[in-house]
């Protein structure tokens, strides 16, 4: 083990972390209301407070069409749209962008099917209160998703981690990219070696993490 | 505040799951409306308590049409009543204070008011101390006494019961509806109680509605219901009922072709001998009680009549001559 490789895979470890945490946000951020709405405009026997049949037609082929877009050519076809953004095309805060992207589509779907655990009955009782639809979402749906919705975060980050490997496509760092670039095509295993671990353990811990709140959650109902 | 339905009908493609019920629940009462399962129960207590809306018909609280409330009116009515679940629908992301704290939080109510009438509540439904209390441990009695504070925190003016003890205990069941029947008195609510237990109609209700096939088919005082039940549909539960009820002391292992109702005023005459006596007929009885019903003591006794077909005849017609119910087929 050389110093140039611990400082190598150190940095690189870094790139990741900052890819996989901004992208999670941002995907979230767009992905979370997309949910949403398509849980609340669907049909109300599947507990859909808005039900909107069209508009929740409609959403749901965008999203599954993003969805099964390959990512590797999402990040190529979204360099325009990284350079409108944050000014650049290539680098670790260019890739965030794509990422993002892709990943907020899988985050409806997630969210989507976390909404869909909460019981109908819950929601009519609080209908029958004389809650806002707001109210329903932000008081009630979303509070009795928590858990669910904790371990699809889990699962977005993990899989974020993954996704993050591609982005040396545009020189974005990070992990994948130094195995790629050192392991494998200067023929360095140890390179490969080290990332793959650096990856294995990151996953474990937000695996492991996610479980315990989601734990915890749950022993607090 | 009493309830007026008028004409209702509500379908679910080709199913006539309510048609044209009209009903007139006067205020400051307990209500039943009694059927079997598919009956239309779930679908009349969804129409009358706003949550969706009928085909055709009307629905007056008080005197205001509410059926074809929308937006904020709608919500705003909403408010100011109280439901109650078979399932209980509690937030399991709220503890018990919590629970019944969310009705106020919609309405913004002031804070410091909420806190004082969770306690209040908790304390009026037998639960006091135990707003801290994760729904998971409770106990189903004590998920409807939650559910029951949340319906009344608003103080509203109908509490709407959808099979509310139909997932509960029969010593559970009893503990719920003596806690409803206080706070209905206490609060001079109209409480409308959906069931498919005749036991929750005897011991709750002043009047019933029998619903059957979407449609009332008998209504008015239990007591008088108990008396002379006129429906097939309502001679069932009550027949029911009575192999249940522990209240009846059973000497026979025979089933017993007739049940027999005595209202109060002919409990006091030996009216079995007497018809023994007058047609000749022998009565092999097989069980027999006193049930309490809508605040009414009522006997009941089962058994058969012999020897033969017409004796059976003569004895029916002078029994139900004298006013006591009969049931069975003759």
């Amino acid at each position: 083990m050389d110093a140039q490789l611990i400082s190598q895979v150190m940095e690189a470890t870094g790139e990741t972390l900052i890819m996989v945490f901004f992208s999670t946000l941002f995907s979230l951020v767009l992905g979370l209301p997309l949910g949403v709405l398509l849980h609340i405009t669907g049909k109300e026997e599947a507990g859909g407070i808005m039900p909107h049949p069209v508009f929740n037609n409609v959403l749901s082929r965008i999203v599954d069409i993003l969805r099964s877009f390959p990512f590797i050519i999402l990040l190529i076809v979204l360099i325009p749209l990284s350079r409108i953004i944050v000014g650049t095309s290539i680098g670790t805060k260019a890739a965030i962008v794509p990422l993002s992207i892709a990943a907020a589509p899988f985050v409806a779907r997630i969210i989507e099917s976390a909404l869909k655990e909460v019981d109908p009955g819950v929601m009519q009782a609080a209908k029958a209160m004389g809650s806002t639809n707001w109210q329903l979402v932000y008081k009630v749906l979303i509070p009795e998703a928590m858990p669910s919705l904790m371990s699809g975060l889990t699962l977005t980050i993990i899989n974020l981690i993954g996704y993050s490997a591609m982005a040396g496509t545009i020189g974005g760092g990070g992990l994948g990219d130094l195995a790629i670039r050192y392991g494998y095509q200067r023929f360095r295993p140890s390179y490969i070696v080290a990332a793959v671990i650096v990856i294995l353990v990151i996953v474990e811990v937000i695996q492991l993490a996610g479980d315990r709140i989601v734990k915890h959650m749950m022993s607090h109902r | 505040m009493h309830i007026k339905l008028v004409n209702l009908k509500r379908d679910y493609g080709s199913l006539h799951a309510v048609q044209d019920v009209s009903l007139e629940i006067p205020s400051n009462t307990i209500y039943g409306i009694i059927g079997r399962s598919g009956a239309g129960k779930s679908t009349l207590v969804r129409l009358v308590s706003m949550l969706e809306r009928p085909d055709a018909g009307e629905v007056y609280y008080d005197d205001k049409r509410v059926d074809d409330l929308e937006g904020k009116a709608l919500i705003e009515e909403r408010r100011h009543i109280g439901m109650i679940f078979q399932n209980f629908n509690l937030f399991s992301s709220r503890d018990a204070a919590g629970n019944i704290a969310y009705p106020m939080e919609i309405c913004k109510m002031d804070k410091a008011y909420i806190k004082r009438r969770v306690a209040e509540l908790l304390d009026l439904v037998g639960l006091a101390g135990r707003g801290d209390a994760p729904i998971s441990t409770l106990s189903g009695g004590q998920k409807q006494r939650v559910a029951i504070a949340r319906a009344l925190a608003c103080k509203p003016d109908i509490l709407f019961c959808d099979e509310a003890t139909s997932a509960l205990d029969p010593q559970t069941t009893r503990s719920i509806l003596s806690l409803i029947k206080e706070l209905q008195a206490k609060m001079s609510l109209t409480v409308v109680m959906i069931t498919h237990q005749m036991e929750v109609v005897r011991d709750a209700c002043e009047r019933v509605a029998v619903l059957d096939g979407g449609r009332i088919v008998e209504e008015g005082l239990v007591s008088d219901i108990f008396a002379n039940p006129k429906s097939e549909v309502t001679k069932d539960f009550l027949s029911n009922l009575t192999n249940v009820k522990d209240s009846i002391v059973r000497w026979s292992k025979e089933e017993g072709r007739f049940t027999l109702r005595f209202r109060g005023g002919t409990t006091d005459e030996p009216i079995i001998s007497n018809v023994a006596y007058e047609t000749g007929a022998t009565f092999n009885i097989r069980a027999a009680g006193v049930q309490h019903v809508g605040g009414e003591e009522m006997g009941i006794m089962v058994l058969d009549i012999g020897p033969d077909e017409q004796h059976v005849r003569a004895a029916v017609e002078m029994l139900r001559k004298h006013g006591v119910s009969v049931e069975g087929e003759v």
